[in-house]
């Protein structure tokens, strides 16, 4: 009995010694799929410096699992830790990405009504605007450049649906500074008649 | 007993002072990771991507060998080896860090070049609608060329130079349709027998005013000008505005072009519509049978005729007529004075080759 009890202790302790030698691999599998999901949800463009940090995690705690490979009496407890910590990184990043892709979206889409304001407004503008002898010359000219930046107004929405809401914020940006430019030119044509 | 209690006094004290003289980790290992996170945010696997790599696993073999060395009993820590492979890696990464950023300085100029170019075609175009107003397809890419120069701008600004490359490509093809329209319209002006032509027009209607001492006006579309000849001589010049389509030859009613040819003032008129205004004798028997021949090719729209109403008339130089020519009211006055019944006005395309916009037309031409 008491040989039989000895025999267990020692299955038991080769086991758990075993067991602690183990590479954490499925965690280690675990954490890179979540990075890899994490990326391709948009990490790299809206949460770039975030997943950088990760990235950087994940490589300490892979070569703190190459180190300890190397060695005889492994010890992989520390190296799980660092993963574990990576991990719930990634599961915070992933948490909070939606809502930072939904930032940058309303910003775009807050940037494609202002430049639509914009363009219907300078639109009205120049429909009011008095085209006497001397300002009709000009007005015909910023007509045309409205209706330019007007064509390239649906580049927004096609960046929005490609779901590029930083590039479309570049356009709208750039179509209404454009538009407010063509509105000043208005302005002052119409101010010229005025004087 | 003393003795040894004293040398385990010793040894203790031996044990203790070496380990506080245990050799720090060289501060290049600090630097080197600072320098990784700065090639990172430079941009380094974007502009060098093999030699950040490189850069990386440099840095990782260094860190590995220090808590190798971290790992040991501190008398035996040394870590000259691994400083020297750091001192080296510190070097290859700043060297890095700075051919990124000359990389990234001479992409800018580049860049830069080739905006300075787009800008200077949209200062071209653009004051080249100045002078007529068939610029509507002009004016339009202009504008979406402006648009996509402000873009690429912005993209630089964010140190995305392939993509900015790209939009201000996108921008390049807006002036290039611009550029095409603008020789469309201006073609003709290049031709030498349509300048010849003109020339022969207006080296008549000069001749014609020296011969008879007589008051002639000669109007330039392209140089948008009316000057006044009496003896020979020119006595005065005037700047005018022209229709919509005022640069093209008048050819039936309601193309609001501006004709081309010899014609006379057949009335004056002291209280018109705008201002003053001086009717001249369009369509000639040459406008007439330009305007049956254009007929017969289908040239014309079936309801319009041949048109007429052709005025010099005030309201301001800036306007649009509907194929008049305009002048600012003060100017008109001094014209009226000059002008009789009968007055010759001969009205041309343009004369000399070599003017601004036609050396622009030109540059266009020779760009397409």
């Amino acid at each position: 009995m008491k040989h039989l009890t000895k025999t267990v202790v020692l299955v038991l302790a080769i086991a758990v010694v075993l067991t602690g030698c183990k590479q954490p691999t499925q965690l280690i599998n675990d954490v890179k799929a979540a990075i890899e999901t994490v990326t391709t949800a948009g990490a790299d463009k809206y949460a770039a410096e975030e997943l950088k940090a990760i990235n950087d995690d994940l490589t300490k705690a892979l070569d703190e699992v190459a180190a300890q490979d190397k060695k005889f009496f492994k010890k992989f407890g520390p190296a799980k830790e660092m993963l574990a910590a990576v991990q719930t990184k990634v599961t915070e990043l992933t948490a909070a990405l939606p809502a930072k892709i939904e930032a940058a979206k309303n910003a775009a889409i807050q940037l494609q009504g202002e430049a639509q304001t914009a363009l219907t407004e300078t639109a009205e503008l120049l429909k009011k605007a008095p085209k006497g002898k001397g300002t009709a010359k000009d007005l015909e000219a910023l007509q045309a450049d409205l209706t330019g930046a007007e064509a390239l107004f649906t580049e927004i929405q096609t960046a929005l649906d490609a779901k590029d809401y930083i590039g479309a914020a570049d356009k709208a940006k750039t179509v209404k500074d454009r538009v407010a430019a063509i509105a000043e030119q208005v302005n002052a044509a119409i101010a010229k008649v005025k004087k | 007993m003393k003795l040894s209690k004293i040398s385990g006094v010793c040894l203790l004290g031996l044990l203790f002072g070496n380990a506080c003289n245990t050799p720090p980790v060289p501060p290049e290992a600090a630097r080197a990771q600072t320098l990784e996170q700065d090639l990172w945010r430079t941009g380094g696997s974007l502009f060098a991507p093999g030699e950040y790599e490189g850069f990386k696993s440099g840095l990782k073999a260094a860190d590995e060998r220090i808590r190798a060395e971290e790992a040991k009993f501190g008398w035996f820590r040394d870590y000259e080896a691994v400083r020297a492979e750091l001192t080296r890696l510190v070097a290859q990464g700043e060297d890095l860090l700075r051919r990124i950023k000359d990389e990234k300085a001479s992409r800018e100029r580049t860049f830069s070049v080739s905006a300075d170019s787009l800008a200077a075609r949209i200062d071209s175009l653009i004051q080249i609608t100045q002078y007529f107003n068939e610029n509507e397809d002009i004016r339009k890419n202009v504008s979406q060329a402006q648009i996509k120069l402000a873009e690429a701008r912005m993209l630089v600004a964010k140190e995305n130079y392939d993509l900015a490359a790209r939009i201000a490509g996108e921008g390049g093809v807006f002036l290039d349709r611009a550029e095409a329209a603008s020789v469309k319209i201006l073609d003709r002006y290049l031709d030498q027998g349509q300048l010849q032509k003109w020339r022969r027009w207006a080296t008549e209607a000069v001749e014609e005013s020296r011969q008879k001492s007589s008051v002639v006006f000669l109007v330039n579309k392209v140089e948008r000008k009316l000057v006044v000849y009496k003896n020979g001589e020119i006595k005065a010049r005037f700047d005018i505005g022209l229709g919509k389509y005022g640069l093209s030859d008048k050819l039936y009613s309601g193309d609001e072009a501006t004709p081309e040819g010899r014609y006379k003032i057949v009335s004056k008129i002291p209280a018109s519509k705008f201002y003053k205004a001086l009717l001249i004798d369009y369509p000639n028997e040459s406008d007439r049978q330009a305007f049956a021949e254009a007929r017969k090719k289908g040239l014309v729209p079936a309801r319009a005729g041949v048109g007429g109403d052709i005025e010099i008339h005030g309201g301001g130089k800036d306007s649009l007529t509907r194929g008049c020519v305009g002048l600012d009211n003060k100017n008109m006055d001094d014209v009226y004075e000059w002008a009789r019944v009968g007055t010759t006005v001969t009205i041309v395309g343009a004369i000399a080759v070599e003017n601004t916009i036609l050396a622009e037309i030109r540059k266009f031409k020779d760009n397409a």
